[in-house]
């Protein structure tokens, strides 16, 4: 069958091509496709790198960092990602997301995802207003309730936006490994397109039980806290990649840990956050190349375990 | 659905910020306020001064500037600065402005006489406050290695706070407790904060003050000292 291309389609191949003969740290082949999964509830492809602001994007109203983090999500787009998550809870995040989104004049490439977090069951959509007008947007893609919190109440009234098509996506979140089996209890009973959870190469609990379900009940799964919080580097940077690792796809710690959670067939997508461009390079590295198969992934978590 | 399993959060659960954000803080306070950095300086010399002088109208004096620096905190770096970045930040701003309300009253209202220490013991008070006062904002530079990130009296609050207990053993004990209690609680956040973000230099700072306000709360001065 013969491929039609649309000259948008032709010029964004051709920028992408561009991109990645400047960028060596991605390694990636001219022409390199950015590893995409399916929202299993509407078939929309999303890039299996997305990014988090928690910790990171809360600065206030400080001018220089706020130009920093600025360039952070610059690099992000650059190199292929379109998922945001944020939050009410990350203090300033929001507001400083609005003002990098606004400089970059990007608000069209973003997947906009964002949680309601308030025990007022009946504030959802005045709070998500509020977001939306941090951040300059006319819709969130995917609005969640917040760690749980008064979910019933929150949950209610996202089903009615999205019907009202004032969101497109609804979901909810938890981390840490909290809450898990109060999640999926929601995620039996409720039409969720999304859940958020904490998964990494040591937090391995979600494999149980919720990854399962989500894969079972067609529910994209985002990836929080993918590096333990920036632990999983402490612990292990020092020490060497194994001899495989390359094999597997994973030319940097970054990346073997990324490539293990994005490599799970349940998980949609995974949200690292940084403050550095650089770290931004490593991590959108695992956006491309080759994915470990079953058999790398478990020697993946047993040489983590050994070490 | 109740399995909230308080024990596995950790005080890094509900810090918002790096430490690179907070040691900016006070880079940028300094860089806004500049140069009125003198006016803290100065009101460090005017106290120091009113020590040594030590008389009814002196204690008036110390307290009113007191307040004048914790209004400083409460109302700049508190509320401006730290606020934006950690909700608690703002609360505490308005604490301290009740503090500098309460200061300002002891001032005003409180029937001080005229009893006062040796001189030797005066001087030795004021010029060892000063000396605390100066040395304490050098351990945020310390810490962050930049000279633009010192946490001057007046306008940063853990040493505002830490500079302020002394003074405030001036009054008498039945009411101490009282000008104690933010202080107190103060010292608690600020600890755990900076424990969490690992600046444990800046650390030193707000838990030596909590061991000195919890001795506030049980140590009186001699009589001769004492203006109650």
């Amino acid at each position: 069958m013969a491929t039609q291309w649309t000259r948008r389609q032709f010029l964004a191949a051709l920028a992408a091509t561009g991109l990645s003969l400047r960028m060596p740290v991605l390694k990636a082949a001219p022409g390199e496709m950015a590893i995409t999964r399916p929202i299993p509830s509407s078939g929309e492809q999303l890039p299996v790198i997305g990014m988090g602001t928690w910790r990171t994007f809360n600065v206030g109203g400080d001018q220089h960092l706020v130009s920093e983090r600025t360039e952070v999500l610059k690099t992000f787009f650059e190199l292929g990602g379109t998922l945001v998550d944020s939050s009410p809870m990350y203090g300033s995040a929001d507001d400083v997301m609005g003002e990098a989104l606004e400089t970059l004049n990007a608000h069209d490439k973003v997947f906009a995802a964002n949680k309601i977090w308030t025990r007022d069951g009946g504030a959802t959509r005045e709070q998500d207003r509020e977001t939306r007008e941090k951040w300059g947007i006319e819709r969130f893609d995917l609005q969640q309730v917040h760690n749980l919190l008064a979910w019933e109440e929150h949950l209610d009234t996202l089903k009615q936006m999205k019907a009202d098509g004032d969101i497109r996506y609804l979901g909810i979140t938890t981390s840490h490994g909290r809450r898990h089996r109060d999640l999926a209890h929601i995620m039996e009973q409720q039409p969720l397109d999304f859940v958020q959870l904490t998964y990494n190469v040591l937090d391995r609990e979600a494999e149980q039980r919720l990854l399962p379900l989500a894969r079972e009940r067609g529910i994209a799964v985002i990836v929080n806290r993918p590096f333990q919080g920036g632990s999983l580097f402490r612990r292990f940077q020092s020490e060497p990649l194994p001899g495989w690792a390359e094999a597997a796809g994973c030319g940097n710690w970054a990346e073997f840990f990324l490539k293990f959670i994005v490599s799970h067939p349940a998980v949609t997508c995974a949200i690292p956050a940084t403050t550095r461009v650089e770290h931004m390079e490593e991590n959108m590295g695992a956006l491309y190349g080759a994915l470990p198969d079953q058999q790398q992934r478990r020697k993946m978590a047993d040489y983590v375990a050994g070490l | 659905m109740t399995d909230v399993n308080w024990l596995s959060y950790s005080l890094s659960d509900f810090l918002m910020f790096g430490p690179e954000v907070f040691l900016r803080l006070f880079v940028r306070i300094n860089q806004d306020f500049w140069p009125w950095q003198g006016i803290a300086v100065a009101m460090m010399l005017l106290i120091a001064g009113l020590l040594v002088r030590g008389d009814r109208l002196a204690k008036r004096g110390i307290l009113l500037l007191l307040a004048a620096a914790w209004i400083g905190c409460g109302a700049g770096f508190l509320m401006k600065y730290y606020g934006p970045i950690n909700t608690p930040a703002t609360w505490f701003g308005w604490a301290f402005i009740l503090q500098a309300a309460l200061l300002t009253v002891a001032a005003l209202v409180w029937p001080w006489d005229g009893r006062s220490a040796a001189s030797a013991r005066r001087w030795q008070a004021g010029i060892g406050w000063l000396v605390m006062a100066s040395l304490l904002p050098l351990l945020a530079v310390a810490q962050s290695g930049n000279w633009q990130g010192v946490a001057l009296f007046a306008i940063t609050p853990d040493v505002t706070v830490a500079a302020s207990i002394p003074c405030l053993l001036l009054l008498p004990r039945r009411v101490r407790w009282l000008f104690l209690l933010l202080p107190l609680l103060w010292c608690l956040f600020s600890a755990a904060t900076l424990w969490t973000l690992g600046t444990r230099l800046m650390f030193v700072l707000p838990a030596a003050t909590l061991a000195l306000t919890i001795v506030g709360f049980w140590f009186s001065p001699r009589p001769a000292q004492s203006p109650g």
